[in-house]
């Protein structure tokens, strides 16, 4: 039905065809009128019972052709066609018995395609009033007719069209095994017609930079970490030096999880080297309580820190991709939480150039070739830099990762020998120049209409 | 991050000659940032670690050194003793222990100036001075002043006239109705005494850390200055004073010191650190000698000279920053010239891989999308009503977090499926079926904090039901883990009693499925039948 739909309509937009629509009223038997059609109309039934010599509506009730209920209406019908008289109180059929009452007629008529109730003659239609009355004999429904009729282009078109009259539309699985199909023409389809649009399941557009910074990452020889994404106080700022009183610790910046410590953040050996190494390089008291609280990591550094500081390695690649908290305002270029790429490269002779040589490869790999590098300040790397990338379609430098090495006040209370080369920044500023955003908050949205529209692929 | 501005005025007498372009290539390479500019100012930006930026005259510093106008550390030098002296009272030192101050003499402030001053001092109270909880800076007109000063504790009935007003008012008063008091007198909440600077005659210079006295107010007629730092903590005392020492003298001021106990401020002793040169050169890939070393570091205006395999680095008081010889080899690098350095590529000797839990994501995604499912991304941070009001939940164990600014993130999520009913309520005018999985980080409290990798599924259109979303678990089990699932009859916040059950593994409970009751679907404003599903990843597979 659908097809011959989409037929219609694509047949009207080419204009080979016109397209009328016509309503109209038929009349059908409804359920317990297709009953009497078969067994008789109440009276009908009533003056056979009589010429049976059933005289007495006791009699005729006791032999069963009709139910208590239809009584009155047999009893009424019968008195209208004059079928029955009454002589001495006894039922007696009259010789107009023989024929067909209208109603009959009209029932004997009515069929599974209904009657078109404008072609009724005006006798007909007072005994559908009368037929209305009995309940569930008639059903009247209104019909919408579509007349199609060939245009004058249509019309030329029919000769070619000839041939293929005969044609099957469709190759069916009885064609194909019964061989039919030799002897078989088949009619070309419309290929130019539109198909309605299929959604296909799919990876968020995020997810798909995601997957492909992994792929960088494995590329270039690192190796996945991961970890929670509540931390201590501990991890996400002392281990990195951070001081108790930093403003990045307020909660104005960080969020803090109500209520939750974490008794012992850390072995007393990094404890005691942590405590002594702020002591020393800030001045001021080292407060145990602090590094307990839980807040929701403002960086994935404390999960490569944590992972470097079990494993002591003499070198190594390692990398990460997470999410990240910060307490923001929510606005178009703001979120509380984002996704943190990570990278970090451990070796004897690590340097700054090895640093900025990985990640001139790693954006490479992304497709960005024009990069520069800006020192600037990390509170746990030294020495840091920042990269700008240059954007074709901005037309201008922007700013990507940060990077840096980490502060010897990070690594050697934790046991960490060689120089540890670090570098992360947030996707969602990489998605929103592929995607061409300038409101980060459609990446959360999950608007079909543009979870749909992301092509996967870069041309 | 702070800013200064530099007027294009001041900017030709600090370095004369050199072409504004030349200035704003330059700029980065000092680790500032270029915010804006128009026809007349540069707008910069600087790293909270170099305080000594605060002013132009700071910025001025280190672009003479990289562009070779002027090398070294910068000269400094105490003209003389002022002679005079701030006595402390005792009673202080429970409120604001620390005082230090200087006397500069003789120079000249034009407006700009001023404005220079002024902006140094707001960025030395937000960033060193926490936002004046741990240090602030009084800048006064020393004519106005008689020696000896007196560093003392008053009542909240004590008065004089505070900076901008004409007549006096109480402590007690300048708290509860000025401005500034309201905005930073929760530093001195937990006091009934306050900290106040008074002169011989009896002038209140200051009322440390909230407003000035009116009398010594600085204007562009004066000639010669007094300033004071209060603090919490007697270094940060010390580091602004040194920076306000050195901007001072660049202004064209004479420093003399003032006495405060037995010690005269500013102390503005170089620091010595020595640093490897090898281990310098190791750590920025190049291979420098000691003359050329020396030279990167005058370049960032710090002196240098050698010593067998080392250098000895002499930093100057105000760079507080440098504590480290790794610090000294960033110096190195900046002086260098970072533009100069060449990235080199270091091969691996390891081969990379992702981890198992990416293996596992990699193959949910593809079974799900497979199953015509699309892939939704929403926050761990949540709100109540979505998490938890919308079904009638009534939390007793939820995960907040302290101070949001916004409520639509104040708790993290337990479960996925309501995030996934909120993605569906933002689509009720797209073209249904509607079908959406996430995969995503949960939250439960459970002594300490639990964390679990979950994966959820929901279906929205009109014939949506259970049997379909059971055939998604049932086929993600088998496809990724080649399980079977088993669901058994159980009741849940989300579903429909009847039609609900719990999804097992091998007997072990991972997960909850069932079709979403109509109050929540009201409650989300949809429209179509939901079913759904979630599993535990971290308790299917340990991981």
């Amino acid at each position: 039905m659908d097809q011959v739909r989409r037929g219609i309509e694509w047949l009207k937009f080419k204009d080979f065809i016109s397209v009328n629509e016509l309503s109209a009223s038929r009349v059908f038997l409804a359920n317990e009128g297709a009953v009497t059609k078969n067994n008789g109309l109440p009276e009908r039934r009533l003056v056979n019972a009589v010429k049976e010599g059933k005289n007495t509506i006791a009699e005729v009730l006791a032999s069963g052709v009709i139910k208590n209920e239809e009584v009155n209406a047999a009893i009424a019908g019968a008195r209208r066609n004059q079928w029955i008289q009454l002589v001495e109180g006894k039922m007696i059929a009259t010789t107009l018995a023989e024929k067909q009452s209208p109603e009959e007629v009209f029932l004997a008529r009515l069929d599974s395609e209904g009657t078109d109730i404008t072609k009724l003659t005006d006798e007909e239609k007072r005994t559908l009033d009368q037929l209305k009355k009995r309940p569930n004999y008639i059903e009247v429904k209104e019909e919408k007719e579509t007349k199609i009729s060939l245009t004058d282009a249509g019309r030329m078109l029919l000769p070619t069209l000839k041939e293929e009259i005969n044609a099957e539309r469709r190759l069916t699985t009885d064609l194909i095994t019964s061989g039919k199909w030799k002897e078989t023409k088949f009619s070309a389809l419309d290929v130019e017609a539109p198909a309605p649009a299929a959604y296909p399941g799919r990876r968020h557009p995020l997810v798909d930079i995601i997957e492909e910074v992994k792929e960088i990452f494995v590329g270039l020889g690192f190796e996945e970490i991961d970890g929670p994404m509540v931390q201590s106080g501990f991890w996400n700022f002392d281990a990195l030096f951070t001081p108790q009183d930093h403003p990045a610790r307020e909660m104005q910046d960080t969020f803090y999880v109500s209520g939750q410590k974490q008794e012992i953040p850390a072995s007393n050996d990094q404890i005691k080297k942590i405590s002594s190494i702020h002591k020393r390089g800030w001045g001021r008291e080292w407060d145990a309580e602090e590094a307990k609280r839980m807040v929701l990591r403002t960086h994935t550094t404390p999960v490569t820190l944590q992972h470097l500081a079990k494993i002591k390695p003499e070198s190594g690649r390692f990398f990460s991709v997470g999410r990240v908290f910060r307490n923001e305002k929510v606005s178009y270029k703001h979120l509380v939480e984002f996704h943190q790429v990570e990278g970090v490269a451990t070796a004897p002779n690590a340097s700054l150039r090895d640093l900025m040589g990985l990640q001139k490869e790693f954006y490479a790999k992304m497709g960005i070739k024009k990069i520069k590098f800006w020192p600037t300040f990390f509170p746990y790397t030294e020495p840091s830099l920042q990269s700008m990338v240059y954007n074709e379609k901005l037309e201008k430098w922007v700013e990507l990762f940060g990077m840096g090495i980490f502060r010897p006040e990070v690594t050697q209370p934790l046991g960490i020998k060689n120089p540890v080369l670090a570098w992360g920044g947030g996707l969602e500023r990489i998605a929103m120049l592929r995607f061409g955003l300038d409101d980060v908050r459609e990446l959360y949205s999950n608007r079909l209409a543009w979870l749909r529209s992301v092509p996967r692929c870069q041309l | 991050m702070p800013v200064v501005n530099i007027t294009n005025d001041r900017l030709k007498k600090f370095v004369p000659g050199v072409k504004v372009d030349k200035v704003l290539d330059i700029l980065p390479f000092v680790a500032l940032d270029i915010e804006g500019v128009d026809s007349n100012v540069i707008r910069v930006e600087y790293n909270p670690n170099r305080p000594d930026f605060s002013s132009d005259y700071g910025i001025a510093r280190a672009l003479r050194g990289l562009l070779g106008i002027e090398t070294g550390m910068p000269k400094f030098k105490v003209a003389s003793k002022s002679g005079q002296a701030i006595r402390v009272d005792p009673a202080v030192k429970k409120i604001r222990p620390c005082i230090v101050a200087l006397v500069a003499k003789n120079g000249r402030l034009d407006d700009e100036t001023i404005k220079q001053l002024i902006a140094m001092q707001e960025d030395l109270h937000n960033g060193v001075g926490r936002r004046r909880k741990k240090a602030s800076i009084g800048i006064h007109n020393l004519d106005a002043i008689s020696f000896p000063i007196i560093y003392k504790a008053a009542g909240s009935d004590y008065s004089f006239v505070p900076l901008g007003e004409s007549s006096s008012m109480t402590i007690g008063q300048i708290l509860k109705e000025s401005e500034i008091g309201k905005q930073y007198g929760h530093i001195l909440d937990k006091f009934d005494r306050y900290p106040v600077i008074v002169d011989s005659a009896g002038t209140t210079l200051s009322f440390p850390p909230i407003i000035n006295g009116d009398i010594t107010k600085v204007d562009t007629k004066c000639r010669n200055l007094f300033v004071e730092v209060t603090a919490t903590d007697q270094k940060a005392a010390e580091d602004v004073l040194a920076i306000i020492a050195v901007t001072l003298q660049d202004a064209g001021f004479e420093i003399r010191t003032v006495s405060i106990g037995n010690r005269e401020m500013p102390q503005m002793r170089p620091n010595q650190i020595a640093a490897d040169i090898n281990y310098i050169n190791g750590i920025l890939g190049l291979d420098l000698d000691a003359r050329q070393m020396i030279m990167c570091l005058k370049k960032s205006r710090l002196d240098a000279k050698t010593r067998g395999s080392k250098i000895i680095c002499t930093i100057p008081r105000y760079r507080t920053d440098i504590t480290h010889s790794i610090d000294i080899a960033e110096e190195v690098a900046i002086g260098y010239g970072i533009y100069n350095l060449e990235p080199t590529f270091p091969a691996s000797t390891t081969a990379g891989q992702k981890n198992l839990l990416s293996t596992y994501f990699e193959a949910i995604r593809e079974t799900m999308t497979g199953l015509g499912m699309l892939e939704s991304l929403n926050f761990s941070l949540t709100s109540k009503e979505v998490q938890y009001d919308s079904f009638g939940i009534k939390a007793s164990d939820m995960l907040s977090v302290d101070g949001s600014k916004s409520i639509e993130h104040e708790i993290l999520r337990e479960s996925l499926i309501p995030s996934l009913l909120q993605s569906l309520s933002r689509n009720v005018h797209e073209e249904y079926p509607q079908r959406l999985f996430e995969i995503g980080k949960t939250f439960r409290k459970n002594g300490e904090i639990a964390e679990s990798w979950n994966v959820a599924a929901v279906v929205a259109h009109g014939e949506a039901g259970y049997t379909e979303i059971k055939s998604a678990i049932q086929a993600l089990l088998k496809t990724c883990f080649g399980k079977d699932a088993t669901t058994k009859a159980a009741s849940s916040p989300f579903f429909m009693s009847g039609r609900c059950a719990e999804i097992t593994v091998e007997g072990k409970t991972v997960g909850m499925i069932g079709e979403v009751t109509p109050p929540a679907l009201e409650r989300f404003k949809l429209r179509v039948p939901v079913a759904g599903f979630e599993i535990n990843l971290s308790a299917l597979t340990g991981a």
